[in-house]
């Protein structure tokens, strides 16, 4: 960046422009296909292009409409490789690792491909299978070395590796990307941003997002970062201006609850009581939808905003039930501590922890947990651990 | 070209891939009449559009002028002389050869710096406004002719009976990305259509069926469950007894634009020697800016310049090349089909070398399905099939046991159609396909009018020449050796079994190239 005080704003186009461009392609594409309604290729990269929004926006119509454009792809043609691929995808996205599996096998050989590989790796990371997918990867890279799995790989060493490790993998992703991939660059600047702030090097994290923010303007995703940053600095009202903005433009309901957490350490309990409601409401919205994403949100808002054990538990086994792995076990053991359920807490951080996961989080919350049952050595290690890993882990940050 | 129908990384021919300004279309070279000046124009997407730049792209014209050398072993048609061909090539373009250069780099959408490198001038720059022609002058006195702009794209082509002939599935079927396999079918390749092959004969009820549209689109059926096999035994014909031909000799890149550098250079310029150097070849690559330099205050971070994932190539680029990636390349027409199977990984260049055997392979598998359709015509081919009386799908993983079946076409000398390649009536060997596409370059004879394969010419049909690799140019009809034009003989296909009664691919371009600098014809209004 640029400086702590804000990023700097270049002339690069950025998410607006990219923004407008996606509309017109759709447009043109609905166009199109108003002629030629049977044209699959066209209906295809109508789904794509719709994709390719939603995943712009995080909007949650946009990625409705998505799943329309695909369901009635299906239904006219059947499943094809490159459909049951996007299916797969979305799938993944919203949590719904059995379904995306299904997705591709509803090709026989859709699965070996190379694409579908990259997804399955994914899925083995999600469901807790880390070697697997670690060997995956790297078999995939050897094979065609694309910035997405370099990526992929960075972010497993990030979890379970080395830092340094992962930050040249993405910086090795960042010198695969030409001109044209702009958006892509400024994410893998995103992660390494993310991975500094989750080891306490502001400053080097600051960086990042201001490269992230330089390369592609304007987008929402950084804001966010930036934002948790700003607020894990203590400046809480330049992050709160910051957030109420970015809800404005993206109505994200972990945003909200994101800014009643700012609004709770600025010591403005009631502007904050009012987010966590507006939160609330549009997790359990989703959830009596029979979605799943929200789940993991619902165990954090139970856990720490509003504090409620029981609920805690009951979305946190929902959540693990469909993917077991470090994140969600951690999430069931904190629930399960809120819930005095001591010793199956104790099940659940041993599982978390033997995955090799190296997250201050996780080690501050397993320090804790062993002091609750009386192994104050371990806890002393964990909270060493903890310390180590994030100096600063104690500051706050969001639920992304 | 041979980018037409190249669907590597940048071709605008996926679906989900943008037309690209990277995707390299054709590169043309050939002498000015007075032997003087050699004319070079790349072209390629026009994107964002004609005569309209992206300032992310650079391009480069590579050039070298040597002696011409004649094949010195005219009676060894072995495949260890080929290899030795094939190596010394290598040695040379990675040895002693030097190469000298001209650099695009785009300013803004319609302002360009031109960089010459490497000649024997010196180093000098020069910047120019797009869509004029413009004089450089340069520091030893010469004048080299500039043009970078929209044109009419030069090239005229019945690409989708190219497309029928390799069944190359994806323009006739929606095949997804992920299908690979799924790109040529694995059934004979032919010229004239094969009885009972319904995935890829001509469909009366939809005549447009791989054409594609002035809207974009281009009318396709969904890829039949496989596995895609062809169970006939004889080429189809109809109740005249006439064969059908998979072409139709349309041209489809009629009203279409591309983007264009063109370059009138003096010979001397590239050459103090052009006495002796009678030969320039030339070839173009594309190269698109890397993101981590796209915006100029993000520094080079240390820590990943000294990773050791760059290659030794790497290290060896400029300052300024450093910071963008290689794309697309481009020398010979029909290099691709012949030697790179679109395969974006063999996007080499000149340095094309290590595809010798490859070339080989590819060329056998090539002429068991281009042979037999020349036989059944009545004509001779220069290819091996032992009288099979239909085309054949067959592939080699042995080079050995590809070699004899392809050895003639290989050595054989093309025949050109009359004397005037050859205005100065010199003894200029006729070049053979092993020479013409090992290295990818467009060579151009100084002493010839640059018609393919002594160069390349606007008006050169080379993809009816690139087939007429596959004649015996031993053979002669009504009295006439045969010769690289010979498919594109009308008489030819009005006395044949065959309909359409058509050369396969239009006989010249849509529009009347200029007679004098930039050549290649004005844009048209729209995009297309």
């Amino acid at each position: 960046m640029s400086s702590q005080a804000g990023l700097r704003a270049t002339q690069l186009p950025g998410f607006a422009e990219e923004s407008a461009r996606v509309e017109m392609d759709i447009s043109a594409l609905e166009k199109l296909l108003h002629a030629h309604p049977r044209d699959l290729e066209q209906r295809l990269r109508l789904a794509y292009r719709l994709f390719h929004r939603a995943s712009l926006t995080g909007r949650i119509e946009h990625f409705a409409a998505v799943e329309v454009a695909v369901r009635e792809i299906l239904d006219d043609f059947g499943p094809k490789e490159d459909l049951c691929l996007l299916k797969a995808n979305l799938d993944l996205r919203f949590h719904r690792l059995a379904q995306s599996r299904v997705d591709l096998e509803m090709c026989a050989l859709l699965p070996g491909r190379f694409e579908a590989r990259v997804l399955l790796a994914d899925l083995d990371f999600q469901e807790g299978r880390y070697e697997t997918a670690r060997l995956g990867l790297e078999r995939l890279i050897a094979e065609d070395l694309t910035w997405d799995n370099l990526a992929r790989l960075a972010h497993w060493k990030s979890k379970l590796g080395d830092a340094a490790e992962a930050d040249a993998l993405y910086a090795q992703a960042e010198d695969v990307l030409t001109a044209k991939q702009m958006r892509g660059y400024s994410w893998l600047e995103l992660q390494r941003g993310v991975l500094a702030f989750t080891h306490g090097d502001y400053r080097r994290a600051w960086k990042h997002y201001g490269r992230a923010e330089e390369a592609y303007p304007g987008h929402w995703h950084t804001d966010e970062h930036v934002a948790e940053l700003m607020a894990a600095e203590g400046r809480f009202e330049e992050a709160a201006a910051l957030l109420r903005d970015l809800i404005a433009r993206v109505p994200k309901p972990e945003l909200r609850q994101a800014l009643g957490e700012i609004y709770l350490l600025a010591g403005r309990a009631e502007e904050a009581e009012a987010f966590f409601d507006s939160a609330l409401k549009i997790y359990l919205q989703s959830a009596h939808r029979d979605e799943v994403h929200y789940f993991h949100h619902l165990v954090d808002f139970y856990t720490d905003v509003r504090p409620d054990g029981a609920e805690a538990v009951r979305w946190a086994r929902k959540d693990v039930e469909l993917r077991s792995n470090f994140s969600t076990q951690a999430a069931m053991a904190r629930a399960l501590f809120q819930n005095q359920q001591l010793s199956e807490a104790m099940e659940y951080i041993r599982q978390t922890l033997a995955s090799g996961v190296r997250d201050a989080g996780t080690f501050s919350f397993a320090s804790t947990l062993f002091e609750a049952t009386g192994d104050i050595s371990g806890s002393e290690r964990f909270a060493a651990a903890a310390l180590q890993t994030n100096p600063k882990h104690r500051n706050f940050h969001m639920h992304h | 070209m041979a980018d037409h129908n190249d669907p590597n990384a940048v071709n605008h021919i996926f679906s989900d891939i943008d037309y690209s300004p990277a995707d390299l279309y054709d590169l043309f070279g050939w002498p000015t009449s007075e032997s003087k000046n050699v004319v070079f124009a790349l072209t390629f997407a026009s994107a964002p559009a004609a005569g309209v730049f992206d300032t992310d792209l650079l391009y480069r014209l590579l050039l070298t002028s040597h002696p011409r050398a004649a094949w010195p072993r005219d009676d060894q048609y072995s495949l260890d002389s080929v290899l030795q061909y094939f190596d010394a090539v290598k040695d040379k373009y990675l040895g002693e050869l030097r190469t000298a250069e001209i650099r695009v780099t785009v300013d803004t959408p319609t302002r360009f710096t031109l960089k010459f490198m490497g000649f024997p001038c010196g180093n000098f720059t020069t910047s120019i406004d797009a869509n004029k022609v413009v004089p450089v002058s340069t520091p030893d006195g010469h004048t080299i002719q500039a043009f970078i702009g929209g044109r009419d794209d030069a090239f005229f082509n019945d690409l989708t009976g190219f497309f029928r002939s390799i069944n190359y599935a994806p323009q006739f079927y929606h095949v997804p990305h992920t299908m690979t396999e799924a790109r040529e079918l694995p059934i004979p390749k032919t010229l004239i259509e094969l009885d009972g092959n319904d995935l890829f004969n001509y469909r009366p009820d939809m005549p447009e069926w791989g054409f594609t549209q002035l809207d974009g689109t281009t009318p396709k059926l969904d890829l039949p469950p496989g596995p895609w096999t062809w169970k006939g035994d004889k080429f189809k014909k109809d109740a005249d007894g006439n064969f059908r031909f998979v072409y139709d000799g349309r041209d489809c890149r009629a009203k279409q634009n591309c983007n264009a550098i063109v370059l009138e250079i003096p010979h001397s310029f590239i050459t103090p020697h052009t006495a002796a150097n009678r030969l320039v070849n030339g070839w173009g690559e594309s190269w698109v800016r890397k993101a981590v330099h796209k915006v100029a205050s993000i520094p080079d971070d240390p820590s990943w310049v000294q990773h050791p994932w760059k290659t030794v190539r790497e290290k060896e680029l400029d300052d300024e090349l450093q910071k963008y990636k290689l794309v697309d390349t481009d020398g010979q027409p029909f290099a691709d089909a012949a030697l790179s199977e679109r395969e974006n990984d063999r996007q080499l260049g000149a340095n094309n070398f290590w595809l010798g055997p490859h070339f080989i392979k590819r060329l056998a598998h090539l002429g068991w399905g281009f042979g037999p359709s020349i036989s059944a015509l009545g004509l001779k081919t220069s290819f091996n099939h032992d009288n099979s009386p239909v085309s054949v799908h067959k592939t080699y993983d042995s080079v050995v046991e590809a070699f004899p079946r392809i050895a003639k076409t290989l050595f054989q000398q093309l025949n050109m159609p009359d004397a005037s390649w050859n205005p100065k009536n010199l003894n200029i060997p006729l070049r053979r396909p092993f020479e013409i596409f090992i290295p990818n370059v467009c060579a151009v004879d100084m002493d010839t009018n640059g018609s393919w394969p002594f160069g390349r010419r606007l008006e050169d049909q080379v993809a009816t020449r690139f087939l007429a690799m596959f004649l015996d140019m031993d053979a002669e009809l009504n009295g006439k050796k045969y010769h690289i034009d010979l498919l594109g003989e009308q008489t030819l296909w009005d006395s044949a079994p065959i309909v359409p009664k058509t050369p396969p691919n239009p006989l010249k371009n849509d529009k009347e190239f200029l007679a004098e600098f930039p050549y290649l014809a004005e844009p048209w209004p729209d995009k297309w």
